[in-house]
């Protein structure tokens, strides 16, 4: 049996289960027109979860804090996953609210479920958590699974809806076999070491064979790539989030992302760093990779979500350079701030997407034609997100960028090809983004109805509206809290 | 005694035929039923490792091995039907309407 | 120093939020007084800043921007000599523009639109010459580009306008590209991006760095200001409104490439760094005018003409003279947005007409027009007394006595033949314009007054602008600047006559080749040159002829026979080869699980193969 004090820093978790227990009851008896009542509940229970998190940040102040026999770590990088994985989780749910309210109208029959939907987002969220704090080999596989086997049945929710089904059986199949890779890497890390706890393991890794060691790592990585949308690893991505309900997309592109990288970055900067292993010029490779693949294939795309799925394996590109300079007194700070300010932009550029879907049923760009004049207010954020996205000051994206790129070249000389390949690709991803803008701006519109903005979507969207300005212009607490997350892992 | 290269070896090779029955076959199910294979033959190596290392984590990460790989059972099934109900077919070469 | 000083860059900002918010909604009249009224007050604050300028920089923190560590960035500004300079002529001929705005906009449906860009433009250009540091200067850097790229495509439903916009702002972002990793590795070598600091601590660094970085940055200017071999958005940006074209596209927005150099003008001063923006701005300064002078379209003379007269600030900045180029930067302001408001005038009473074979003979109905005009030519051509003269003059002589002190000559020949070419094409222009009847409109008729005044006050900066640097009254441009650039580029001695008389020989001979050159109204044949300058040198044959063709090639290559035909012709070269490249790995996401199993396979393997091969 853990201490009582183990329990105690594990608040946030254990509401967040509680939580989703609770909707699964509140789902009982809430008739069928009512199920965004489950909603409610689900943002306000979020909400508070902030509370116990937010005492965590400040009560944790030793890097490598684990709990539960060194297996789950508590210490600052953890806290910091955990507002990311609440933050995203709540505003995807107001999100999807007005989204069934609107496609539901359409498409008939997915209000019946949409209780399960919030639930089963939460006890994503709570995955998300468990994953970025893990800290042994089987927590880990276990949280990834967490994760991905609800994130499978999210994709697939739309029940009719035949791109939804696939998308989920695409997302099931390559994740499965992605994960069954993974864990054939992680036991061989296990025979090599002796160890599933990534704290021995680091003790230990120094006396492995590199060979050996090389094709765990490589077994890994198809695990966490595939979980970050990773070239090669990434195939799964486009076809999942234009199947997948625009939310969810959302949240995919956001939630197991960032997860991802907290997994990845815990494992090879605790467990593989010590060792000796350059990992540092394969990622600066992937991440080239990355953001080629990434961008040459949003360029021809039609699909908004097609072109923002293309353009999250970019961003994955360009969070992979923050990997690569991890160690550098900005490295650490700067994946963490990208991760942070990407997850609002994104999310705004996605539910926009799950807007206009809602209330034209179009997915394609050329129908955002006029936009300009039919929502001005949506257009002013679409394009807000778009620039930020590209990367134009002053937004949040220019900055995130600005400070990853800081990171790369201060971390190592070496770096500064992958900090020129990142910023060509820049400039290549502001074709597809602008023209979005061109789009929105320049085009006239075909219909000049004007397009109604549902309450709480208009919500979320200028939270995140809000915070790609603000984090663009006042950075600074944004930076101070990374770095204190940074700096407590060890 | 078996000795435990044999074991690793026992469990690369039913890995590798798993991962042949991924890219070879049609039918979602039997492709499902491979990546299963693909997670005994992790539960092999990490049983044999264990007991060559004379230590309990590997036999505990078989359990949980077990247990994901039995609720990925219950949501591929699900999802692989609900394809099945909507286009009578398990053929993933026919599931192609997400592309390019 | 005044705070009301300080407040210059918000007035436009707070005049486009209110008219982006609720432009649409405010009758035509008080959209014109908001639109007009907040670069006014920009443009008081910026003479209380002159008016209480103590002497030494004055600096002034709005907030923490990004502090990491020993590391830390200030969003904040800076107004010293340069910047007050740049402010003063940048709310000054902005605000004029802004006033001919609302009578050349007066019939177009999205006034409150564009006078909420245009705002949005005053306030970014201020910030960028205000700003304390790189990031600041990067910030208004490219929110310049942006609005740009909005006003080049105000009118969207020509989709020329569309296209033009897009390709400026592409352009652009491929110098930008060069100037932010210039900006990243300047920090990480000298450890702050304060532009004193950088100034002053720009000789500590080792030559491959300074080189770099100064090179990198000239890249990002060389996009910004349209040099070589950059320039090609410059012209097809006229697609824009002609006063877009008058304030962004040759008054403020191009120059900043050639403020940023004058601003971190220490780190410039290498030899190498000297030698290629001296090189490439004569090169650019010729090049360009000789382009001009078989060129059709007005607005696409004053387009060359610009790219040309930037070039003689780049050659000024690399021979050493950033005084100079300030002045003819400052002159040049004055005299191309009158050009540019004359031409615009002719194309408000010629309904849109700006080909010179269509016009002529209009001096006559567009009495002050074609005055205003030919006020600005002379400027242009360097004829004393008029600005232009003496500006253009500062600059051959300091590239004389840069030749002279050892440094190459190629800058103070260039700089000469493209003076006497400078003369020939402007009298061309005016000549197909103005005199000689022929044009088709029946009653073409003159701007109204809220356009005219605006030209008449450019008129007069155009004429008294160069005692700002006269040598005989103390040059009180120049005398203020100097000790901006002091310890960089020591006053030289006082020039003799030999410069001035040739450079006015080689105006007055140019002006006089034009006028007579030109009278039967045709170009004289020049046979094989003619096209040498229409085909600009054979550039656009070597971009259109062989770059985009190749990059075409092998994009089918990478795609497979595939029709290429869609290919948007405007995205050159390298869309073509990012498209290419985006079908062929397209062929790899099949839809196909199997497939995709497969990759993961191919991928865990090449991992394995990375590692092997090591």
């Amino acid at each position: 049996m853990p201490p009582a004090s183990d329990l105690a820093l594990l608040v946030p978790e254990l509401w967040l289960a509680a939580l989703g227990l609770v909707l699964l009851g509140v789902d009982l008896f809430v008739g069928e027109q009512n199920k965004r009542t489950v909603g409610w509940v689900a943002v306000g229970g979020l909400l508070l979860a902030l509370v116990p998190t937010w005492g965590l940040a400040g009560a944790v102040h030793r890097p490598g804090t684990t709990v539960f026999f060194g297996s789950y770590a508590v210490d600052g990088f953890a806290v910091f996953f955990k507002f990311l994985a609440i933050i995203a989780t709540t505003l995807v749910i107001l999100a999807s609210m007005d989204y069934f309210r609107a496609s539901g109208d359409r498409q008939g029959s997915t209000q019946r479920f949409e209780g399960e939907f919030y639930t089963l987002l939460v006890f994503t969220g709570l995955g998300l958590v468990l994953m970025a704090a893990s800290a042994d080999l089987i927590l880990v596989a276990l949280s990834i699974e967490f994760v991905s086997l609800t994130s499978y049945v999210l994709a697939a929710y739309l029940k009719g809806n035949p791109k939804s089904n696939e998308a989920g059986l695409k997302y099931f199949l390559f994740g499965a076999a992605a994960s069954a890779v993974m864990f054939y890497g992680f036991s061989l890390l296990y025979g090599l070491t002796g160890s599933t706890s990534l704290y021995v393991i680091a003790e230990k890794v120094a006396t492995v064979p590199a060979p050996a060691l090389t094709v765990s790592l490589a077994l890994m990585l198809a695990g966490f790539g595939f979980k970050i949308s990773m070239v090669p690893f990434h195939q799964w991505t486009p076809d999942v989030y234009e199947g997948a309900p625009t939310p969810v997309a959302a949240f995919l592109s956001v939630g197991s992302k960032a997860a991802g990288f907290a997994v990845l970055l815990r494992v090879v900067a605790v467990a593989i760093a010590p060792s000796g292993l350059d990992y540092v010029t394969l990622i600066a490779g992937l991440s080239a990779v990355s953001m080629f693949v990434g961008n040459l294939l949003a360029l021809p795309q039609r699909n908004i979500k097609r072109m923002l799925a293309y353009s999250s394996i970019s961003h994955a590109g360009f969070i992979l350079i923050g990997v690569a300079a991890f160690g550098g007194a900005f490295g650490n700070t700067g994946l963490l701030i990208y991760l942070f300010a990407y997850m609002f932009f994104t999310l705004g550029a996605f539910f926009i997407a799950a807007l206009i879907e809602a209330r034209l049923g179009s997915d394609d760009i050329p129908d955002y034609a006029g936009l300009s004049q039919r929502a001005p207010g949506l257009a002013f954020l679409m394009a807000l997100f778009m620039l930020s996205l590209t990367g134009i000051p002053p937004t949040a994206g220019f900055f995130a960028k600005f400070y990853i790129f800081a990171a790369a070249i201060e971390r190592s000389p070496a770096l500064l090809w992958l900090v020129a390949v990142g910023v060509v690709n820049s400039v290549i991803s502001l074709y597809y983004y602008v023209n979005v803008i061109r789009t929105m701006y320049l085009l006239p519109p075909q219909d000049p109805a004007r397009i109604q903005e549902p309450a709480v979507l208009r919500t979320a969207l200028w939270v995140t509206g809000a915070a790609t300005l603000l984090l663009g212009l006042y950075p600074q607490p944004l930076i101070t809290f990374a770095r204190a997350a940074a700096l407590l892992l060890p | 005694m078996v000795p435990l290269p044999a074991y690793l070896v026992l469990g690369a090779l039913l890995f590798s035929l798993g991962m042949i029955g991924v890219l070879v076959r049609r039918n979602a199910l039997i492709v499902f039923m491979s990546i299963e294979l693909m997670l005994n033959s992790v539960n092999l190596t990490f049983v044999a490792l264990s007991r060559h290392l004379a230590s309990m984590d590997g036999q505990l990460a078989v359990f949980f091995t077990i247990v994901v790989a039995g609720v990925e059972v219950v949501v591929g099934l699900a999802i692989i039907v609900e394809i099945f109900r909507s286009r009578a077919t398990v053929n993933l070469d026919d599931v192609d309407l997400l592309r390019g | 120093m005044a705070d009301f000083a300080w407040t210059i860059p918000f007035w436009p900002a707070l005049g486009w939020l209110v008219l982006g918010l609720v432009g649409g909604h405010l009758p035509r009249r008080l959209v014109a007084w908001i639109g007009c009224g907040t670069v006014a007050l920009a443009f008081a604050a910026a003479v209380a800043a002159r008016a209480t300028f103590p002497g030494e920089p004055q600096e002034r923190t709005l907030f923490t921007w990004i502090a990491a560590g020993a590391f830390s960035v200030d969003a904040g500004l800076l107004l010293d000599r340069l910047s007050i300079v740049m402010v003063l002529m940048v709310s000054g001929v902005g605000l004029l523009i802004h006033i001919y705005s609302v009578g050349y906009m007066a019939e177009d449906r999205a006034y409150s639109r564009y006078f909420a860009y245009l705002n949005l433009f005053m306030a970014s250009m201020l910030l960028l010459v205000m700003g304390r540091n790189l990031l600041v200067l990067f910030v208004g850097w490219e929110l310049v580009g942006l609005c740009s790229y909005l006003l080049i495509g105000f009118w969207f439903d020509r989709e020329r306008a569309a296209n033009s916009g897009r390709k400026a702002f592409v352009v652009n972002r491929i110098g930008d590209a060069a100037f932010l990793i210039g900006v990243l590795l300047l920090w990480t070598s000298l450890g702050t991006l304060d532009l004193r600091a950088i100034g002053a601590q720009a000789a500590t660094l080792g030559a491959p760095v300074m080189v770099t970085a100064s090179l990198l940055l000239f890249t990002g200017a060389t996009g910004k200001s349209a040099q070589l071999p950059l320039y090609t958005w410059l012209p097809d940006a006229m697609e824009g409104p002609t006063p877009v074209s008058a304030l962004i596209h040759a008054a403020t927005m191009v120059t900043a490439g050639v403020y940023m150099i004058a601003r971190l003008f220490p780190l410039f001063t290498h030899p190498v760094t000297v030698v290629v923006v001296a090189t490439v701005g004569a090169l650019t300064a010729f090049f360009a005018a000789t382009i001009a002078l078989v060129e059709w379209d007005m607005k696409r003379v004053m387009a060359y003409s610009t790219i040309s007269q930037l070039g003689y600030m780049f050659l000024a900045v690399g021979v050493l003279a950033p005084a100079a180029g300030i002045f003819h930067l400052t002159t040049h302001a004055f005299f191309k947005a009158l050009l540019f408001l004359a031409a615009g005038s002719v194309m408000h009473a010629m309904h849109n007409v700006i080909d010179m074979h269509m016009l002529g003979g209009l001096a006559r109905p567009l009495r002050y027009t074609a005055g205003a005009f030919i006020i600005g030519g002379l400027a242009l051509a360097g004829i004393p007394p008029f600005s232009g003269f003496f500006s253009k003059d500062l600059i051959l002589e300091r590239a004389w006595e840069h030749a002279v002190g050892g440094g190459s000559p190629v800058p103070f020949i260039l700089g000469l033949v493209t003076a006497l070419v400078t003369a020939v094409y402007i009298t061309r222009a005016a000549r197909y314009a103005f005199f000689d009847q022929s044009y088709r409109e029946p009653h073409p008729h003159e701007a109204p007054p809220v356009m005219l005044w605006p030209m008449a006050l450019l008129a007069l900066l155009s004429v008294a602008g160069g005692l700002l640097g006269a040598q005989r009254i103390g040059a009180p441009l120049l005398e203020f600047l100097a000790p901006q650039f002091a310890e960089a580029a020591p006053h030289e001695a006082a020039p003799g006559l030999f410069v001035p008389v040739l450079s006015i020989l080689a105006g007055v001979a140019g002006v006089a080749i034009g006028w007579l050159g030109y009278r039967d109204r045709r170009d004289p044949d020049l046979g094989w040159v003619a096209r040498l300058f229409s085909r600009h040198w054979y550039l656009l044959d070597l971009y259109d002829g062989v770059l985009v063709p190749a990059a075409k090639r092998v994009a089918v290559l990478l795609a497979g026979p595939v029709d290429l035909g869609v290919i948007d012709r405007a995205v050159n070269g390298i869309g073509a080869l990012a498209v290419g490249g985006a079908r062929g790995l397209r062929r790899l996401q099949t839809g196909y699980v199997r497939q995709y199993a497969a990759i993961i396979l191919v991928g865990t393997i090449l991992l394995m193969a990375y590692w092997a091969t090591r």
